[in-house]
C-alpha cells in the first residue's frame, strides 16, 4: 500500500471538513439540507479567481511566488475578499429564496427544494460567466517535499492542512466561548426559547450563512490549489460533505472535520483498492451505514 | 416601586391564536398592578398558555393590545421584550438542555451591558446556590426541581419588572414545589410583578393576592386569593375540585 495516500486523503479530508462544517451549522440552525452549498465553494473560488487576477493585473509584484509556495500574495488577499463576497453570496440567497420561504413557515422539504433549485441556477450562472473549461490558480509546478515515513507533501499540501486545522479550532471556541456562539447553540437547541432569552434568531441566521459560506470559499480555494477549478467541484463534493456533516453528528464542528478527515481518507483507500471511479461509491457507504447505524453521527447526541 | 400602585402589565381585548382564523384567546382584557402576584387559572386547554405566550410574543395576535408599563408591546419583536423587562418562563423546554448551567445563565446575561453581566450572574448564584454548586453541569442532567429554578433565574437575570411563569410547579413533588413557591414569593417580596400560570391551586392560592380565571379562551373571574379560595362554586366549577366532603384538589 502507498503511504501517499495517506496524504492525499488527509488534504481531500480537510476540505470535506471544512465544507461539512457549513453544511452541520446551516443544518442545525435553519433545520434543512442545504445543497447549495456545494455552490458556495465553487462560487469562492471562482470569485478568488477573479479578484487573484484583478490584483494581479493591477500590480506584477503580487504575483511572484512566495517563498516555497506556488501563489503570489495576490492569491491571500484575494481570498480574504472571496470570503466577504462569498459571505454576501450566501446573505444574498437566503434574502431572495430562503428569508421568504422561512418567513411562509414552507416546509422542510420545500426548503431541500429550494436549495437544489439554488444550487442549479448558482452553477449555471458559473458555467455562463466562466465557461465550464477548467482553470488553475497557477500554472507554476511544485515539488512535492519528503515528509520521512515514505509520505511526501507540497508546500501548498501542508499549507492548506494547517489552515484547515487553524480555522476548525477557531471555529470551535468561537461555539464554545463567546456570546455569538452560545446564541447560535441556543437557537439550535430551542428558537422559542431563545428568542424569550432575547436572543435575535435572525442576527444569528445571518451569522450561520456567513461563516458556512466563508469556510465554503477556503475549501474552494484549497480545491482550486491542489486540484482545479471547475464549475462542478463543489456540486460533486456534495455526498462526501453531507457523509461528513452526518458522521460528525449535525451541529458538531469538530466533529465534521474529523469526520470529513475519515471521509477523504476512506476516499483514497477505495481509490487505491477498487478504482478511481468508486470514490462516490465509498461516501455514499459511510452515508448509509451512519444512517442505519449511528443516526446521531460521532459526537450527536441521540435524540 | 414607582408611583401608587400603577398597572405593570396590561392586556386590552387580546385575541391572539396559532392560526389566522382560529383565535384561542378571545378577547381578554387583563391587567396586573406593579408588585402584585396573581394567578391565571383555569382548566386543560382554557388557553392559558396561549394567553402568556401571546403576552411574550411566541403566539400571534390577531388584536388587542399588551402594555408593560404603560408602553404598548404589541408590536415587539419577542426578543427585545426581554429588553422593557418583561421576562417569561415557558411550561415545557424552558432551558437549554444540552448547555451547562453556567452557559444558560451567559447566554441570559448577554443582553445586559457588558460591566454588568458577571455581577449579575453571581447575584443569581447567590440566590440559587444549587445551582452555584455545579456550574458547568449540563442543564439536562439537572432534576425538576433545579430545572425550573434555572429557568427562573435565567428569567430574573435581566432583573425584570414583570415575571410570567407558565406552570412552573408541573410535575415536581410536592415538597419541591413549596420550595419552588416560597422562593417565586421571595422574588416578589423583592417588588417584581409576577403572573403565576397554576393547575397547582391550593399552593398558588396560598402565595397569590388575587386569581383570574381563565375558560375558553375568556376572563370568567377575577378576585383576590384568600376570597376565591373559599368560593365553593368557583372551586367546582373551574378548579376541577369537588363539592366539599369528598377529594380535596390534587
Ligand atoms: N402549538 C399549537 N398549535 C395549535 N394549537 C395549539 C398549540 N398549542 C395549543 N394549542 C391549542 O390551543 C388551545 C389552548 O391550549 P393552551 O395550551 O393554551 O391551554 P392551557 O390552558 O395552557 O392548557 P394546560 O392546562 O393543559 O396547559 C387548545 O385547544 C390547544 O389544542
Ligand atoms: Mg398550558
Amino acid at each position: 500500500m502507498n503511504p501517499q495516500l495517506i496524504m492525499d486523503g488527509l488534504i481531500a479530508g480537510a476540505m470535506i471538513g471544512l465544507g461539512a462544517i457549513g453544511i452541520t451549522l446551516t443544518y442545525s440552525i435553519l433545520r434543512f439540507a442545504n445543497f447549495a452549498h456545494g455552490e458556495m465553494i465553487s462560487w469562492g473560488a471562482y470569485l478568488a479567481l477573479a479578484t487573484s487576477g484583478l490584483l494581479g493585473s493591477l500590480s506584477g509584484a503580487l504575483l511572484k511566488p512566495i517563498g516555497p509556495f506556488s501563489f503570489g500574495w495576490s492569491l491571500p488577499l484575494a481570498v480574504l475578499a472571496a470570503v466577504a463576497l462569498t459571505a454576501g453570496l450566501a446573505l444574498l440567497v437566503d434574502a431572495l429564496l430562503f428569508g421568504p420561504l422561512r418567513k411562509r413557515r414552507s416546509a422542510v422539504i420545500i426548503m431541500v427544494m429550494a436549495s437544489f433549485g439554488a444550487s442549479l441556477a448558482l452553477r449555471s450562472l458559473l458555467e455562463f460567466i466562466f465557461t465550464s473549461k477548467p482553470v488553475y490558480f497557477s500554472k507554476a509546478l511544485q515539488i512535492a517535499l519528503p515528509l520521512g515515513g515514505g509520505l511526501r507533501a507540497t508546500p501548498d499540501q501542508l499549507l492548506s492542512l494547517a489552515v484547515a486545522a487553524i480555522l476548525v479550532v477557531a471555529i470551535h471556541i468561537l461555539l464554545t466561548r463567546t456570546a455569538i456562539g452560545r446564541s447560535m447553540r441556543a437557537v439550535s437547541e430551542n428558537q422559542q426559547l431563545a428568542g424569550v432569552a432575547g436572543i435575535d434568531a435572525r442576527k444569528v441566521i445571518r451569522t450561520v450563512w456567513m461563516l458556512g459560506a466563508g469556510l465554503a470559499c477556503i475549501a474552494g480555494v484549497m480545491a482550486g490549489l491542489l486540484v482545479q477549478i471547475r464549475p462542478y467541484m463543489g456540486f460533486d463534493l456534495l455526498l462526501p460533505l453531507f457523509a461528513a456533516a452526518i458522521l460528525g453528528g449535525i451541529g458538531s464542528v469538530p466533529g465534521a472535520m474529523l469526520a470529513g478527515l475519515i471521509v477523504g481518507l476512506a476516499e483514497a483507500l477505495g481509490v487505491q483498492l477498487i478504482g478511481a471511479e468508486w470514490r462516490a461509491a465509498v461516501a455514499f457507504m459511510i452515508l448509509v451505514f451512519v444512517l442505519l447505524l449511528r443516526p446521531q453521527g460521532l459526537f450527536g447526541r441521540a435524540e | 416601586m414607582t408611583g401608587p400602585q400603577p398597572s405593570a402589565l396590561s392586556t386590552r381585548a387580546l385575541v391572539a391564536g396559532y392560526e389566522p382564523d382560529l383565535p384561542i384567546v378571545r378577547g381578554v382584557d387583563f391587567s396586573i398592578r406593579s408588585g402584585e402576584l396573581v394567578i391565571v387559572l383555569g382548566p386543560n386547554g382554557a388557553g392559558k398558555s396561549t394567553f402568556v405566550k401571546a403576552i411574550a410574543g411566541l403566539v400571534p395576535i390577531h388584536s388587542g393590545a399588551t402594555m408593560l408599563g404603560g408602553f404598548d408591546i404589541t408590536a415587539v419583536p419577542t426578543h427585545e421584550k426581554i429588553r422593557h423587562g418583561l421576562a417569561f418562563v415557558p411550561q415545557t423546554e424552558n432551558i437549554f438542555a444540552t448547555m451547562s448551567i453556567h452557559d444558560n445563565l451567559l447566554l441570559a446575561a448577554n443582553v445586559l451591558p457588558k460591566e454588568k453581566r458577571s455581577r449579575r450572574v453571581a447575584d443569581l448564584y447567590a440566590m440559587f446556590p444549587d445551582l452555584a454548586a455545579r456550574p458547568s453541569l449540563r442543564a439536562g442532567q439537572l432534576s425538576g426541581g433545579q430545572r425550573q429554578m434555572l429557568a427562573v433565574a435565567r428569567a430574573l437575570i435581566v432583573e425584570p419588572s414583570v415575571l410570567i411563569l407558565d406552570e412552573p410547579s408541573a410535575g415536581l413533588s410536592p415538597k419541591i414545589v413549596q420550595e419552588v413557591f416560597a422562593q417565586l414569593k421571595a422574588i416578589n417580596d423583592t417588588g417584581v410583578t409576577i403572573i403565576l400560570v397554576e393547575q397547582n391551586v391550593k399552593a398558588a392560592l396560598a402565595i397569590a393576592d388575587r386569581a383570574a380565571i381563565l375558560v375558553e379562551g375568556q376572563l370568567r373571574h377575577e378576585g383576590p386569593a384568600a376570597t376565591l379560595a373559599e368560593d365553593p362554586i368557583v372551586a367546582e366549577l373551574y378548579l376541577g375540585a369537588r363539592p366539599a366532603g369528598k377529594a380535596a384538589t390534587p
